[in-house]
């Protein structure tokens, strides 16, 4: 600086300075308006995400309303230990882990097929129709279609029971076999979301080039060949990005979806950790220990993405 | 190029498996249609598939006066449109300068913000945040945690950076302020983007069920949803309403529960299922710009 300040403002050297000082004047200028629209944005993200990060604290506390976050007492790691002396929870954690790992391996491939299957359809209209179809279970609630199944297959007044009448001495009880829940249970999962996460698949089908499936039926590929050496290829970019994003969710077992189907009789195999926090955190207040089963499936979550993406990076396929 | 038989069989087996995947998810929603406007009679026996037998509206006529729905209709509505708008407002605002180079720190921001996908505080710590603003029990808590999607907000910023920088320059020269770029060059060269994400905002708000049974306890403040699901889950709120119908009517025979069940359900889809096909030409192409490239 002293340098600088000696020398007037005649060489070069001051020259550049005073250009760079104009367009750092320039720029905070221009950055004025942009961190005014920023304001509201930013605030968000430091209140709703940043600052409940802050609130994990409370499961190293035993919490209590009156103290607040900071004046409850510390409890280490208390609350992790009673988790995981529990029963109920164990078996809570087990069922998470089991139910979403079923449903990424029923879930995760359908949409890679349907958008195979609509990608070979060389009817456009036949396309749009099934596609209009296929996108609209997406958009209902679980509400709505947990009330669908259950009037499909509840036992007494359910539909298909009804049919099955003739067949069957007795209704056959759907929603109260742990076995036909489970299949109820992804199968009503992948009805309503199979077709929106192909449009994903549909896109990057979409940018391979149609020269590639010239060339193979030139050389005698049949249809599966191409399929296989062609169509997979292209978009196995985007099917191993998915399959990182969906691998931070294994322990993450939507809330709506399973309260809607659950019910007392089933309850061994459907409480997972979304229904353990509603009831026993928010419904009953115990706070700490329901937050220490947050975190929990929080960190597994971040742990799993980022081994995914490790993995993958061996293969130079890694988010970054 | 002649297709051998294989190719045939191929195409053969697609167009009807892709037929019958259509179907199931069309017919289960034409069946509850069927039952919502079907007689009690023909429910209880099985005997309504896809069509409504002995066709009468009593069902929906018991929803709307014995039940609160209208009530929680209108709040689904205040409820969706104002947190639409809010969400759709903060988003762009947030999107805008994120997609602008020149902008100091977006790649801290972008970070910043791109790990709250991955890690998050949680349910409690997000419930005791609302309960330190003071805001459980109104609808500001359904709306303000939901202001900005961060998936959303790549899309609409991939979206942005798309848009050729030459239309830009050729704006400022002419003495364009950002606000201005924004809103009179960069939004009118997004409809179909933003179309879609006031779709997918619209959505969320409308379907909204684990933060209102979370923060809201007033049941007054209950929205459609949420009512919906007690109409289905318990018997004794139907039996209820089917009870005080029975005392009006003389004619008893066409109220049923499940006949009730289903005209809720036909009310809380028939707003989603009469915009989307509007706005699916939309989506479909807005998500695959932002999918594709982000």
């Amino acid at each position: 600086m002293a340098v600088r300040s000696s020398l007037k403002d005649t060489g070069p050297q001051a020259r550049t300075n005073h250009r760079l000082k104009a367009s750092t004047v320039r720029l905070m200028k221009q950055n004025i308006p942009l961190m005014i629209m920023f304001l509201p944005g930013l605030l968000f993200y430091i209140i709703f995400k940043y600052a409940p990060m802050g609130g994990i604290i409370i499961a190293f506390k035993d919490f209590n309303l009156r103290d607040g976050i900071f004046g409850s007492p510390w409890v280490g790691m208390d609350n992790f230990v009673q988790l995981f002396n529990q029963a109920q929870s164990l078996q809570i954690i087990r069922n998470s882990f089991l139910i979403s790992i079923l449903g990424l391996v029923v879930g995760f491939p359908m949409p890679i097929i349907l958008a195979i299957m609509l990608n070979e359809v060389r009817k456009m209209w036949f396309k749009r129709v099934v596609q209009t179809l296929v996108y609209l279970p997406h958009f209902l609630s679980w509400v709505i279609v947990g009330g669908i199944v259950l009037s499909l297959f509840a036992l007494e007044s359910g539909t298909i029971n009804r049919w099955l009448e003739g067949i069957l001495a007795e209704p056959y009880p759907f929603m109260y076999e742990k076995v036909s829940w489970l299949f109820i249970y992804l199968g009503s999962g992948v009805w309503k979301e199979m077709g929106f996460a192909a449009i994903i698949y549909l896109a990057a089908l979409s940018a391979i080039d149609p020269h590639l499936y010239e060339a193979g039926s030139i050389d005698g590929a049949n249809k599966w060949q191409q399929i296989r050496h062609i169509t997979i290829p292209g978009i196995s970019t985007t099917i191993i990005l998915l399959l990182i994003l969906s691998v931070g969710k294994v322990m993450d077992v939507g809330f709506d979806q399973i309260y809607n189907l659950q019910n007392a009789v089933v309850s061994d195999i459907a409480n997972v950790i979304s229904l353990y926090i509603y009831q026993i955190g928010i419904l009953r207040g115990q706070y700490s220990l329901t937050a220490a089963m947050g975190i929990f499936e929080n960190l597994v979550g971040l742990v799993l993405i980022l081994l995914a993406n490790y993995i993958a990076r061996k293969f130079n396929q890694g988010l970054w | 190029m002649k297709a051998t038989f294989g190719e045939k069989l191929f195409y053969g087996v697609n167009y009807i498996v892709l037929l019958l995947l259509g179907l199931s998810c069309l017919l289960p929603l034409v069946h509850i249609l069927a039952l919502s406007m079907s007689d009690a009679h023909a429910i209880m026996s099985g005997r309504v598939s896809l069509r409504p037998v002995g066709f009468t509206m009593e069902s929906f006529q018991s929803l709307f006066q014995g039940t609160r729905i209208i009530d929680s209709l209108k709040n689904s509505i205040t409820i969706t449109v104002v947190g639409t708008t809010l969400a759709m407002v903060v988003t762009i605002l947030t999107a805008y300068p994120l997609a602008r180079k020149y902008f100091i720190g977006r790649r801290i921001f972008m970070l910043a913000f791109l790990f709250t996908m991955m890690f998050g505080g949680g349910t409690i710590p997000n419930y005791l945040i609302m309960k330190s603003l003071g805001i459980i029990n109104t609808y500001w808590a359904l709306w303000l945690p939901a202001l900005v999607n961060t998936y959303n907000l790549l899309i609409l910023r991939t979206f942005f950076i798309g848009i050729p920088e030459e239309i830009e320059d050729a704006a400022r020269i002419d003495g364009c302020g950002e606000w201005r770029l924004l809103g009179s060059i960069i939004l009118p060269l997004s409809l179909p983007v933003l179309a879609t994400l006031t779709l997918f905002n619209a959505v969320g708000f409308w379907n909204s069920f684990l933060a209102v049974l979370i923060y809201i306890n007033d049941t007054h403040l209950y929205n459609l949803t949420v009512l919906v699901q007690n109409m289905i889950q318990s018997q004794s709120v139907l039996q209820e309403v089917v009870a005080s119908q029975m005392m009006q009517a003389d004619d008893t025979s066409q109220i049923t529960p499940e006949g009730i069940k289903a005209a809720g359900i036909i009310t809380l889809m028939a707003p989603m299922v009469i915009v989307y096909p509007f706005v699916q030409k939309y989506f479909v192409k807005g998500a695959l710009l932002g999918s594709v490239k982000g």
